[in-house]
């Protein structure tokens, strides 16, 4: 019994902590599939973050939190594509600019608005959760799979969606085709930029959502309240082998040891730093580990 | 003809860098005058601030040495096209083994213990991003995503030593114990904090110069940048030029934090050293990687510093209008339909 006590509410908590590195990875994963580096999912998620607080806090609506934080992240997007796409500027710097934009913007409109650039707390209701009291009796998967906020159920559906659009429809295999040729598509007389794109907007929205759901949950903003956690989905991307599916399994790696992390901190009396760098470790050496494997697979 | 090459590249590109920092410029005009109530007043500092007196100006100079180092690492790395993105943490990692060694030391030896606490935080920044270098020769280890990685862990482990075991409770900073008087560099433009290391940074850039452009190693390093598998083709050893321009880099991030100890700081303060790493890769592009251009690069960014900095105290503006007019440069440096298109305008081939 004493067992299930201690795993059941961690691998609940999991399915929460991981649901914004998921919805990340998703979104990032079409753009990496276009053939290009996001390293601008960080800063994406911040806009999403902010911006979902800030006008869930005015409008006293978290629907409209969330309708603004997707928009603003949107319109990073967009930004961050014209500017890679269309102005030629290299992919991975715009995708520095864009995390240091939404860093120091925030940080700037924060103080603007609030007079205040440390933890800045909104009144917003708590986010709606799912509980089926005719299910809720079920004994593990029950208390597994019920009570989360609604992001988490938005999340399934989009990984759900998702892996249909990449594998079966002409859209998903497009993209697919830029980023293994984009000289193939444009001999199609289709426009890879275009494709390319659209894989950096939707980014931007699941960004967008993943970051809501961060200060939406939290009742507040914290200046780069993401901390590093688009960097840890862009791993995850990687790990999960570029598909869907596989990124739900890297999320929920990472999730797990952000949330053994949260419970040691409560529970022993490792330095509260070495906890917070722990996560950054496991994504190291996963991904060493993940690098080891396929070298060894390419030379069998 | 051989020695005019390396300094022609420098120019090249000036009218679209010109273009960028014109844009940026009329954005930060554009963002003080949404922001500010007193505009012209916060115009004033954010541009003339710098140059209105001793102290401004030299520790607008004096911010700048810490950026020449960490850029002329991004230069190297980027030259020989290995990705270096843990400049953060090895800038900070390097500044807390300096302060430490200079803490250990008995109070003797200026010289020598200053040394060798700017060998140790030298040693640091060569070690983590040479485990990066490794990973990737080794077994294809994606140096970019690791390096940072790498670092983002070291910020909190180093946090973890500033906050606890190296703390001084004697003062109310989140900060080390001060470093004996004897390992402090001289100060060279008083009452500004501008000391002797700024020369160190002019020696760097020039050393890292004649390494790239005049040596065995550095051409076969910007080969393997230019072209890796025809330099495996040409019999250059790749596998070394993807270690070799990491280990350097990082020795030169671990080096800007240990000058900006010895100089500056005087004592390691919690994430003192915030923004270094990734100013250092904008200083390296507006550069273009030029090891030289990298001096006048880092001034220019420590200018846009001092600037905020000033309009910050005189007038309503918060200082991180700097990262945003940063930024706005992050995103054009690279553009290059900016560039190509200033050069049709011009009626050269673009």
């Amino acid at each position: 019994m004493r067992g299930s006590e201690f795993s059941i509410p961690l691998l609940h908590n999991t399915i929460g902590i991981m649901t914004p590195f998921l919805l990340a990875a998703v979104g990032g994963l079409f753009t990496e599939l276009a053939g290009m580096l996001n390293i601008a999912l960080e800063g994406l998620m911040l806009f999403g973050a902010f911006f979902a607080i800030v006008f869930a806090g005015y409008t006293g609506s978290l629907l409209a939190g969330v309708l603004f934080g997707v928009l603003f992240a949107l319109a990073a997007a967009a930004l961050f594509g014209f500017i890679s796409l269309y102005l030629k500027a290299n992919v991975f710097i715009a995708g520095l600019a864009t995390n240091l934009l939404a860093s120091g913007l925030t940080i700037v409109l924060a103080f603007q608005l609030f007079g205040n650039k440390g933890v800045i707390r909104f009144d917003v209701a708590r986010l709606p959760t799912l509980s089926i009291p005719a299910l809720n009796r079920i004994p593990v998967l029950g208390d597994l799979l019920l009570g989360h906020s609604v992001f988490v159920y938005v999340s399934w559906a989009i990984v759900a969606v998702a892996a249909v659009v990449i594998n079966r429809t002409p859209f998903g295999l497009r993209i697919r085709g830029t980023g293994l040729s984009s000289a193939t598509i444009a001999s199609l007389g289709l426009k890879p930029r275009v494709y390319q794109l659209a894989g950096i907007l939707i980014s931007g929205f699941t960004c967008g959502l993943a970051g809501a759901m961060l200060t939406l949950n939290l009742g507040a903003f914290i200046p780069n309240v993401t901390s590093g956690r688009g960097w840890i989905a862009l791993v995850a991307i990687y790990l999960g082998n570029k598909t869907p599916w596989g990124i739900v399994i890297a999320a929920f790696v990472f999730g797990f040891a952000e949330s053994l992390s949260n419970y040691a901190q409560g529970a022993t009396n490792v330095p509260a730093d070495f906890i917070l760098a722990f996560p950054y470790l496991i994504t190291v050496l996963a991904m060493i580990g993940y690098s080891i494997w396929r070298y060894y697979k390419a030379r069998a | 003809m051989r020695r005019r090459k390396p300094l022609g590249e420098l120019f090249a590109g000036a009218t679209g860098l010109a273009l960028t920092l014109g844009i940026a410029f009329a954005i930060a005009v554009l963002l003080i005058f949404t922001l500010s109530r007193r505009p012209m007043n916060t115009i004033y500092y954010f541009f003339v601030g710098p140059f209105t007196n001793k102290y401004y100006f030299g520790n607008m100079l004096n911010t700048s040495i810490p950026l020449v180092f960490t850029g002329l690492g991004i230069a190297v790395a980027f030259k020989s096209s290995v990705f270096n993105l843990g400049g953060e943490g090895q800038v900070y990692s390097g500044a807390l083994v300096g302060t430490a060694i200079c803490l250990a030391l008995p109070a003797a030896g200026g010289y020598l213990g200053g040394a060798a606490a700017l060998a140790g935080a030298l040693a640091t920044g060569a070690v983590l991003a040479g485990l990066s270098g490794f990973f990737r020769m080794k077994w294809g280890t994606d140096e970019l995503i690791s390096s940072f990685l790498i670092s983002a862990a070291v910020i909190f482990i180093v946090n973890y030593f500033i906050t606890g075991p190296l703390d001084d409770p004697g003062n109310n900073l989140l900060a080390t114990r001060a470093i004996g008087e004897q390992y402090r560099l001289l100060g060279i433009f008083p009452p500004s904090k501008l000391d002797v290391s700024a020369v160190f940074s002019l020696l760097a850039a020039g050393l890292v110069f004649f390494l790239m452009y005049y040596t065995h190693w550095g051409y076969e390093m910007r080969m393997c940048g230019l072209n890796r598998e025809f330099s495996r083709y040409g019999g250059i050893n790749v596998s070394a030029y993807i270690v070799l321009p990491m280990i350097l880099s990082g020795a030169l991030h671990g080096l800007a934090g240990g000058v900006a100890i010895l100089g500056t700081y005087h004592m390691a303060v919690k994430e003192f050293s915030g923004g270094m790493g990734w100013n250092g890769i904008a200083v390296a592009l507006i550069a273009k990687n030029h090891p030289l251009g990298v001096v006048p690069a880092a001034v220019f960014f420590a200018y846009l510093d001092a600037g905020a900095k000033a309009a910050m105290l005189h007038s309503d503006v918060t200082f991180e209008i700097a990262a945003v007019v940063q930024s706005v440069i992050f995103y054009l440096v690279t553009a290059q339909a900016l560039y190509s298109a200033v050069r049709r305008r011009a009626g050269a081939p673009a």
